[in-house]
């Protein structure tokens, strides 16, 4: 705990991060998984993804997650989110064409349906979460390495 | 009507920030609001009065929908509109870093 008092923001504002974050998180793969039933999916679900990283960085001072995650391991997560995508449009070759939908479709308004659909929301998430991560990741980055001049 | 002039009022905000203001970041903060009042727009002229979401939810008709074309553009908008914003951030953190300064009339020297 001491050592956490020196960099970021105040003892308020980091224990109320560490309440709400768990729950921003919770709400953004929420979004993911219920991309094929209701409004948001793969984008939305990892912009809100993205930003509870964003919240914990603010609260917590940048050295709490660049010391976790590096840019490069950034980098290579969102290489992975896009070759995922890929994979899964390939997969429709098996039926005979580029992103047909060739698992089980399931019963309308469950969960689980509609076959490769969710799968592709996680691979966008896992994209769109990782990146937006990465952009701010690259500004803080940048900003430390001008004031260490 | 009324609502596409009150978007027009947002696009001119944003025109009177970027044209106007010295200071780099309220330019920026200029851009953002142009692109959200084009977004705003773009939605605006989609929607029909008493319409609903253009979801396919169980046990509804489908009846009275919104135009669900311009919504799916203004996404790709949206995340082009984040590209551009990181980009333009970055270029003003990297013009800080040269001159000492967010005031664009302050930002002379051509070299060095």
């Amino acid at each position: 705990m001491a050592f956490e008092q020196k960099s970021g923001m105040s003892l308020i504002v980091k224990t109320i991060t560490r309440l709400t974050v768990g729950l921003i998180l919770i709400f953004g793969i929420y979004i993911v998984l219920h991309g094929h039933l209701s409004p948001g999916g793969g984008f939305a679900g990892g912009v809100i993804i993205a930003l509870a990283f964003v919240h914990l960085m603010l609260a917590f001072g940048k050295d709490a997650v660049t010391t976790r995650i590096s840019k490069e391991m950034a980098s290579n997560l969102e290489s992975i989110g896009a070759l995922m995508f890929l994979v899964i449009a390939l997969i429709g070759y098996f039926g005979g064409s580029f992103f047909l939908n060739i698992l089980s479709k399931g019963t309308p308004f469950e969960l689980f349906s509609s076959g490769t659909i969710p799968l592709s929301n996680a691979a966008i998430s896992l994209k769109v979460g990782v990146g937006l991560f990465a952009i701010f990741l690259a500004l803080v980055i940048l900003e430390g390495s001008k004031r260490e001049k | 009507m009324t609502l596409y002039l009150l978007c027009l009022a947002l696009f001119s905000v944003g025109l009177y920030g970027v044209l106007r203001k010295r200071n780099l970041v309220k330019i920026i903060i200029g851009l953002g609001i142009i692109e959200y009042s084009m977004n705003l727009f773009f939605v605006l002229l989609g929607y029909r009065y008493h319409g609903r979401a253009p979801i396919d939810a169980q046990a509804q008709d489908i009846l009275n929908m919104v135009d669900p074309l311009p919504q799916a553009l203004v996404l790709t908008s949206i995340v082009i509109g984040l590209g551009v914003t990181a980009l333009v951030i970055s270029i003003a953190i990297r013009i800080y870093e040269k001159y000492g300064t967010f005031d664009i009339t302050k930002i002379k020297r051509l070299k060095g």
